[in-house]
């Protein structure tokens, strides 16, 4: 009667009591029967599920314990939670030797709610962390703000020191500041981030995303021993010249890789904030520029793929050209017929002109804009110059563009240009990040191998005969075959007229000539002459043997061996040959050729000029020391000039 | 009388002495309990790294240890409550904690952030815990007095989502998104039982995704981060990755039969964060291996089983839903804990029953263990739709 033992068993056995009782079934009908089915069932099927769940946690665990062999970080990395907000990619150069990357760091912050004592904190702190101001100090403190940050990036001995003050409510933050390892080396073209590890500038700006996002270093097409000569050479020409500034490219010319980009001056990226606007600028792939004199490289390549000439082909550069009321000069004029190769030589603006004039407004245009130089620069950086050239485009401006004025464009486009010329004809979109893939690079093919073989055979010649206006890059190169033309243009006063005694000197070369690897731009702005250049000023003397040097210092690191002065290539030595015959043309004045046009070197030295300040430059560009009458070419230009618009903008 | 006494009309009617209620309690299902317990008390033991060497009964062991005993009274105490009185003060119960949660909440906004506790002096109450075993009492007094016939009747739905919704929503608004989600699915999990019909889960669920789906363009940015981070802290933070890394780390030193008690490098270390806690079960695993994590899981099995059986073998729907409701609830805390340090499932903040160290977890366990205990002891008792006595 008592309890529910029955008599027979005594004990019930665990578990026994939550057994499904053996009662017999009611039988039932209808819905109540469906009901109650349906209940069962469900029951069953959650049954199910907690089996089913069981299973799987169970086998999970299994396979964690004892059949791991998933790397646990594999996993993290999947959750994305271990990436700090602050990391950062490294950026590397082509040999992976970092250019920039992240350190880890503390930040003092403080919650300013707990801070008992604003003002003797404020004291204390002020003390320890010298650059921080008292009234600063207390102005954050007081602030009543949770989270204040009060220092970044402290010393491990400042946060020492501070840790050991106990300020109460005073933290520090782990966190990763962004490490320029080669200081001002890459100023512009890296760029800087802010605090928050975001780019500001250069390349960490345009890679900003890949940057934050990921963890594969980005490699650049840049290299840093080739970037070190290049600035090292370029600083010691500009303190040497007393330019203002300067900038200086140097190009694969087979891929379009830029290895070297200096712009000066330039700044230190941990103080970028101190830096003038005039640092930061990135003459090289913002600052537009008239090339002057080099451009004719352009005109010369025009003429010969269009067959308006041919390398035989004279132009009588006796008279100056008359249109309207200006007047165009020949600084140094020979007085008589110059083939293709001596208008070059010899930078004749006369020469020039008739060349583009014979070929067309159209062409020129056509060509100048398949060499890409009339178009926005391409290049993986925010700062980029869009050329400046005259909307509409007559005659007069098809003469002075013949000889690089009234158009400019940046050093970038230039290097990009030229390494056309001379790799075989085929442009390539200029770039700063390092192809990985192993595939050719697609370039665009705008002159024939043809003309670019003569262009690197004349470029040779400017560097090599006598009276041309690239002697001295060949001399400061040491036996690497370099080519190149100079340009000299003078600067755009501030009444937009062009100004007399300031002038911007390029030097556009490319090594080995032979068989070229690498443009090499050099530009110097405001160059002064000097003792040792009897006070030329021109690109001659300042630009070409800047571009030289550092042909001279890179060619061992970029694995090009010099050639002495024994050149010898095809192209070279028919032009050569048909130079000394004199071209088999009959106005063809071959003494005054051979020698230095005014100023004959003393022959008592290998180096073109020496002791006795030549009367008039022997590498003068026409129009940088032209005597120009009232309405020369210079206010011609300032005419044209839309706006009075600076070169460099 | 026969010897069926399980069919007795004195048991039919709960007219139990109270000796006869202990009797009738399933002693057993307090030795498996018993049997976790001592699993967790020897995890906090090794927890607590004392300062001669790693284990300590201070300050985790111990307290626990009084806190399980006072659960243990408990039990036996809620298992003698008649269960017609459960049933009638269901809604008030609910009612009650309904009212403290709203307290909290209000006292959250004025406290100025998240607030999940009142605090009673003694004790600090976590209201949204109680609100489990609360809304499943509540829940299964509604269903008991719905008929099989009504069942199939949408209307009948109503009330319940109500009565679910209104404290899910004070959860989220928190907030406790994982707490809350819990509260959802052990009520979807009674509804289950309950027999609604299969199509309105589907509708239910389709709802809430085409819901989400309409909302989501319409959101902030920083509304959807906020809900991104919501659904997976570990979203934009640093240290719930790092817990990950590490407890992953430790289950794999573990091994077959783990470095042995005491000796778990990853925990005594101090690289397991919230060792005694949330992670608790990978110390475990850590130091007692494979075999000891798959013991304490078939431990788990047995007293879901019990739960389960007891539901099985409930005479009254009442009974039936509230051990099924506890039952599933149970169910997901240590599911969810289990698949969480193992990396199946974002880490949410959710404990493991019986092991981890926290007194309201524990005694909210205690107490949800007492109320199955009651459906076991009065599981012949018949009830009218309204939980009045019926005389046979």
């Amino acid at each position: 009667m008592i309890g529910v033992r029955s008599k027979r068993r005594p004990f019930l056995y665990p578990g026994e009591e939550v057994r499904p009782s053996r009662e017999p079934k009611l039988k039932l009908h209808g819905t109540t029967k469906h009901a109650i089915e349906t209940g069962r069932m469900r029951l069953i099927a959650t049954a199910g599920l907690f089996g089913a769940a069981f299973l799987m946690i169970s086998l999970r665990l299994v396979d964690l314990m004892v059949l791991n062999d998933e790397t646990p970080a594999v996993y993290s990395r999947s959750h994305g939670a271990a990436r700090s907000p602050m990391a950062r990619a490294d950026i590397v150069d082509r040999n992976g030797i970092i250019i920039a990357t992240n350190l880890p760091t503390v930040n003092l912050y403080a919650d300013t709610h707990e801070v008992p004592d604003a003002k003797e904190a404020a004291t204390k702190l002020a003390a320890t962390l010298t650059d921080l101001k008292h009234d600063e100090l207390v102005r954050r403190l007081t602030s009543g703000q949770r989270f204040m940050y009060l220092r970044r990036n402290l010393t491990p001995e400042d946060q020492m020191t501070v840790n050991r003050l106990g300020i109460p409510g005073v933290y520090f933050e782990d966190s990763e500041s962004r490490a320029y390892l080669h200081s001002s080396l890459f100023a512009q073209v890296i760029g800087n981030t802010d605090p928050d590890n975001h780019g500001l500038g250069g390349i960490e700006k345009s890679f900003d995303k890949q940057l934050a996002q990921g963890n594969t270093p980005l490699m650049l097409s840049l290299d840093v021993r080739v970037q070190s000569a290049v600035h090292e050479t370029l600083a010691a020409s500009i303190v040497r010249y007393r330019a203002v500034a300067g900038a200086a490219v140097v190009m694969d010319v087979h891929s379009g890789e830029v290895l070297a980009m200096v712009s000066l001056p330039d700044f230190d990226p941990k103080a970028m904030n101190a830096a003038s606007q005039d640092e930061r600028f990135n003459r090289s792939t913002l600052g537009l520029f008239e090339m002057g004199s080099a451009f004719k490289l352009f005109t010369a390549a025009m003429a010969l793929e269009t067959g308006s000439a041919d390398l035989n082909s004279t132009y009588d550069t006796a008279e100056p050209i008359k249109i309207g009321r200006f007047t165009i000069h020949d600084d140094h004029p020979l007085n008589r017929r110059l083939t293709v190769p001596e208008i070059l030589v010899h930078s004749s603006n006369i020469g020039a002109a008739k060349m583009a004039l014979d070929a067309g407004t159209e062409t020129q245009k056509s060509y100048l804009k398949k060499f890409g130089l009339l178009s926005q620069l391409e290049l993986e950086v925010p700062e980029r110059g869009t050329p400046q050239f005259p909307s509409s485009w007559r005659d007069v401006n098809t003469i002075t563009i013949s000889y690089g004025h009234g158009i400019s464009v940046t050093p970038v486009h230039m290097a990009a240009a030229v390494s056309a010329l001379v790799n075989g004809g085929t442009l390539y979109t200029p770039t700063l990040v390092r192809n990985a893939t192993g595939e050719a690079p697609v370039g665009q093919q705008v002159i024939s191998k043809k003309t670019s073989d003569s262009m690197r055979a004349m470029m040779r010649m400017i560097a090599t005969v006598d009276g041309g206006t690239g002697r001295q890059a060949d001399a400061a190169a040491k036996g690497y075959d370099i080519g190149g033309k100079t340009g000299s243009a003078e600067k755009v006063g501030a009444r937009g007229g062009y100004s007399k005694s300031s002038n911007r000197t390029v030097f556009v070369s490319a090594f080995p000539i032979s068989a070229p690897r690498y443009v090499v731009f050099v530009l110097l702005d405001e160059p002064h002459g000097t003792k040792e250049t009897y006070n030329f000023a021109t690109a001659g003397w300042n630009a070409a043997p800047t571009a030289g040097n550092i042909v001279n210092k890179i060619g061992p690191m970029l694995g090009v061996f010099p050639v002495g002065h024994d050149d010898n290539f095809a192209p070279l030595n028919t032009l050569m040959q048909a130079y000394s015959n004199g071209g088999g043309s009959d106005d063809y004045a071959k003494p005054v050729l051979v020698k230095a046009p005014t100023v004959a070197a003393p022959k008592t030295t290998a180096e073109p000029v020496t002791a006795e300040k030549p009367a008039v430059d022997p590498y003068g560009e026409s129009d940088a020391d032209a005597e120009e009458a009232p309405g020369g070419i210079g206010d011609l230009i300032g005419t044209l000039r839309t706006g009075g618009t600076g070169a460099a903008q | 009388m026969s010897d069926t006494g399980f069919l007795s009309a004195r048991f039919r009617r709960g007219d139990m002495t109270p000796m006869e209620k202990i009797w009738q309690m399933s002693w057993s299902l307090l030795f498996w309990v018993s049997c976790i317990f001592a699993f967790g008390f020897a995890m906090l033991y090794s927890a607590g790294n004392g300062t001669d060497g790693p284990g300590s009964f201070q300050p985790w062991a111990i307290p626990q240890l009084i806190r399980f005993i006072i659960g243990l009274g408990m039990v036996t105490a809620i298992a003698l409550i008649d269960v017609r009185l459960l049933l009638r003060y269901a809604y008030i119960f609910y009612a009650v904690v309904l009212v403290l949660l709203v307290a909290v909440d209000v006292k959250g906004i004025i406290g100025g952030g998240a607030q999940r506790w009142i605090d009673f002096g003694f004790i600090n109450l976590q209201p949204s815990e109680l609100m489990k075993p609360a809304l499943v009492l509540a829940l299964a007094r509604y269903f008991h007095g719905v008929g099989t016939e009504e069942i199939g009747r949408p209307s009948i739905l109503v009330v319940p989502i109500i009565m679910t919704m209104v404290p899910v929503a004070l959860v989220v608004k928190q907030p406790d998104l994982g707490t809350a989600l819990l509260i959802m699915a052990s009520a979807g999990g009674l509804l289950f039982i309950a027999g609604i019909r299969m199509w309105k889960f589907g509708l239910a669920i389709l709802g809430g995704i085409g819901a989400a789906w309409g909302v989501w363009p319409v959101l902030h940015d920083y509304q959807r981060n906020r809900v991104l981070t919501f659904l997976d802290p570990e979203r934009d933070s640093l240290g719930a990755g790092y817990h990950i890394l590490q407890s992953q780390i430790a289950l794999g030193s573990g091994g077959l039969f783990g470095k042995g008690y005491l000796a778990g490098t990853q925990s005594h270390l101090n690289f397991l964060p919230e060792r005694q806690t949330d992670f608790i079960f990978t110390m475990l695993a850590e130091e007692l291996g494979m075999v000891g994590g798959l013991a304490l899981l078939a431990l788990y099995v047995i007293v879901l089983i019990y739960g389960y059986a007891i539901a099985f073998r409930c005479r009254h729907q009442f009974g039936r839903l509230v051990a099924m409701g506890l039952t599933t609830g149970f169910f997901l805390y240590f599911f969810i804990n289990i698949a969480m340090v193992m990396g199946l499932l974002p880490v949410v903040g959710v404990t493991l029953p019986f092991i981890s160290y926290g007194g309201t977890a524990l005694l909210t366990l205690m107490l949800c263990v007492g109320l199955i205990m009651n459906v076991h002891v009065h599981r012949d008792v018949q009830m009218a739709m309204r939980g009045g006595f019926t005389d046979f």
